[in-house]
């Protein structure tokens, strides 16, 4: 899954909110390896992406959502269809 | 991504790279205009940080140092407090204090908050923090014990407030409680019984709002009126509140941001002080021209009735002091005639109105000549008018004049617009301000007798000025505050003091916080004139020296000048010592010194380099009171103003 290509909305939203470039936002990155992504950054961007796709997170999953592909794979979860 | 989105996204990075402030703001203006989602926020709010240089220097956006005292989870707000504040013009350095901290932060010397040295402080505390009790002692409707506590709740917020108040000059913003929306009541015994949860709460906000009204530069934030505005029910997420504190739903985020910085502006901003309305399709519906004077729609049956709204609207801000113009191409005999007839079924008559420029000229020629008959700037000017063709042509020509189009299409709309525009907010009014309308209208007759009597100090002993000094303290404080923020024109230097600052001029040994009030035979134009000095060793320095732009030309300035010295001789001063400090708009009174007989003396170290000395030797020369001005004694004539509508 992880191989798979990020959708670009989720790539230029997770860009804007730790204020890095769109190409930099692997599957891998997570809470910590960028300086934006602490736990405040973290809290925005959950909200960034309940904003986007129209979900709710609940908020014990909420802590475990610390890489992309969590990200993605919680949205996928949820019956977000994400575009490539 | 929509790629209207994409569109913005684009022309504002172009914007950075460019270093184009205005276009980078312009931008995010439209790009924000519906319902931005919270990473276009980020993205708006990442590019202001970048152009923050540009910003300063292209539009002069001030630094706004913003400390919060807090108990609950902010960051996530940041981003949008740094839009709003940029697009209201100022620069945001905010600094979120310690969860649990805000006694702390408030009371302690040594806080970090101390440490910041902010411009403001916002205070955002929780229901929980200041009053955790309020639920349970309100859950039977009937609790005795409701009122106690809300009142012993107010008292203890008061205390942390107050000992900020004292150690600290910056401006306050206490923010109120929202009103709870679901109580184990429920809705009608709430709605119903004395000493229900919402009534607790609005009486604590009540008792807030009374505080800060007792401390200086201190203001409520009505954080409930806007929550009730989006919703009560959707202005929290109680899943995030529960598990993050945070605050605030992410749909609020917006409308939050917008009004605290509304109510900051305010704060730091003087209001507009004219609005300029054209005729046809704004004032009235319809054109009068074509229609004729029975033909347009004003009054109580519809569409005239949402024209009267409009009118009545007009009607409060002059009220106030808003001073209202026409400005309309019509012929002005018609539009006299439609006053007279239709008199009944409008709310102002031509007499409420301090200008009139009603004629086939260019409206940027004709806002330009009111602005110059009422000597303010253009930049006091808001002009209301259903033409796009004359909107724009008004933006491009008269920048500083802010500018609504009527919306035609939906006259009914225009009290929200006018009222989202918040042009004129203020955070007091003064009884300077109600009286303000008839002092421009005498001012109209004065003119007339000017061109009328011979010499100029013939005419000026023909006026009949009489001035009061007396101390900024006795005089409504809130006045000497709102002329030091307010006056541009014939201001020696410019120094945006508070009422703190002020108090502690009048305090210091030998200093001075004098105000001048002045009338004449037709009117009385209250507290005009401000001056604050303190004693240099032998030497009184004039720290300000400021009048309203009303009053020039009548020797008050130089009454106020030698009442200084006098005062200053008095405490043992040898000489006065004068700075004047240019600014875009006081060219006006560079020369008053000189005109004076002072002469220019150099400058002390601290000085900035732009500041320019003069000084006088009192025991050479002293300034005296222009015959023609009458002083009546202090004791006999302050108080009888009318008393301040709100401190």
């Amino acid at each position: 899954m992880s191989s798979q290509p990020l959708p670009s909305s989720l790539r230029n939203l997770i860009a804007d909110i730790l204020d890095i470039s769109p190409d930099q936002v692997t599957p891998e990155l997570g809470v910590g390896q960028v300086e934006a992504w602490d736990s405040f950054g973290h809290l925005q961007m959950i909200l960034a992406i309940e904003g986007e796709y129209g979900v709710q997170f609940d908020p014990q999953r909420i802590p475990d959502l610390i890489t992309v592909e969590a990200i993605r794979s919680e949205l996928i979860a949820k019956g977000i269809t994400l575009d490539a | 991504m929509s790629t209207e989105v994409t569109d913005h996204r684009k022309i504002i990075k172009q914007a950075l790279a460019d270093h184009d402030a205005a276009t980078l703001l312009h931008q995010i203006r439209q790009m924000l205009r519906d319902d931005p989602k919270p990473h276009e926020v980020s993205f708006c709010a990442t590019s202001i940080a970048r152009a923050s240089a540009e910003i300063q220097q292209q539009l002069g956006a001030q630094t706004l140092r913003l400390f919060v005292v807090r108990s609950v989870t902010l960051e996530p707000l940041v981003p949008h407090l740094t839009v709003q504040a940029a697009l209201s013009n100022f620069l945001l350095d905010i600094r979120l204090g310690g969860f649990g901290s805000y006694a702390d932060d408030l009371m302690n010397p040594g806080s970090p908050l101390a440490g910041f040295s902010p411009h403001l402080v916002l205070v955002h505390l929780d229901l929980e923090d200041i009053a955790g009790q309020l639920p349970d002692l309100c859950s039977t409707g009937t609790g005795q014990g409701v009122a106690a506590e809300v009142e012993s709740s107010i008292a203890s917020f008061g205390q942390m407030l107050q000992s900020f108040r004292s150690r600290s000059t910056a401006k306050m913003i206490v923010q109120g409680m929202v009103v709870p929306d679901h109580t184990s009541l429920g809705d009608v015994a709430d709605a119903n019984l004395s000493h229900s949860l919402p009534e607790a709460v609005q009486d604590l906000n009540r008792g807030i709002a009374a505080l800060c009204r007792t401390l200086p530069d201190c203001i409520f934030f009505d954080v409930d009126r806007v929550a009730a505005r989006v919703g009560r029910s959707a202005w929290r997420d109680e899943r995030l509140f529960l598990s993050s504190r945070l605050p605030l739903s992410a749909n609020a985020f917006l409308p939050y941001a917008r009004s605290l910085l509304r109510s900051i502006s305010a704060m730091l901003r003087p209001p507009r002080k004219v609005l300029c309305t054209d005729l046809d399709n704004t004032f009235w519906g319809g054109i009068l021209g074509e229609d004729g004077t029975d033909g347009i729609a004003t009054g109580a049956t519809f569409p005239g009735s949402s024209y009267l709204l409009y009118q009545q609207y007009l009607k409060q801000l002059s009220t106030r002091g808003i001073l209202l113009a026409i400005v309309s191409k019509n012929n002005e005999a018609d539009v006299r005639e439609a006053f007279e007839v239709r008199a009944a079924d409008l709310a102002l008559r031509l007499d409420d109105f301090v200008a009139l420029k009603i004629n086939w000229n260019d409206k940027a020629q004709s806002i330009r000549e009111i602005a110059e008959e009422l000597s303010l700037g253009l930049d006091s000017f808001v002009f209301v008018d259903d033409n796009p063709v004359e909107c724009e042509a008004i933006r491009q020509r008269l920048p500083g004049v802010a500018v609504l189009a009527a919306p035609v299409q939906e006259p009914w709309t225009i009290l929200k617009m006018l009222t989202d525009a918040a042009l004129f907010d203020a955070i007091a009014v003064t009884a300077d301000d109600a009286n303000r309308v008839a002092e421009y209208k005498a001012q109209s007759r004065r003119t007339a007798l000017a061109s009328s009597a011979g010499s100029h100090e013939d005419f000026l002993a023909s006026l009949g000025i009489v001035c009061t000094f007396s101390s900024a303290l006795t005089a409504p404080l809130a006045r000497s505050v709102q002329l030091l923020a307010k006056t541009n024109q014939f201001n020696l230097t410019t120094r945006r003091h508070s009422s703190t600052d002020v108090e502690a001029f009048a305090a210091a040994p030998g200093g001075q916080a004098v105000v001048v009030r002045v009338r004449d035979r037709f009117g009385d134009a209250g507290v005009v004139g401000l001056a604050l000095a303190r004693m240099e060793g032998k030497a009184c320095f004039i720290d300000s020296f400021l009048l309203s732009c009303r009053v020039i030309g009548r020797g008050i300035e130089t009454a106020l000048l030698a009442h200084l010295a006098a005062n200053a001789l008095q405490h043992g001063a040898e000489k006065v010592r004068g700075e004047f400090i240019p600014s875009r708009k006081n060219s006006l009174c560079s020369g008053f010194y000189t005109a004076h007989a002072f002469t220019p003396s150099s400058a002390p170290h601290a000085a900035a380099p732009e500041s320019q000395f003069f000084e006088l030797d009192l025991t050479h020369s002293v300034p005296q009171i222009p015959p023609w001005i009458h002083l009546e004694d202090t004791a006999d004539h302050e108080l009888t103003a009318p008393s301040l509508v709100a401190s």
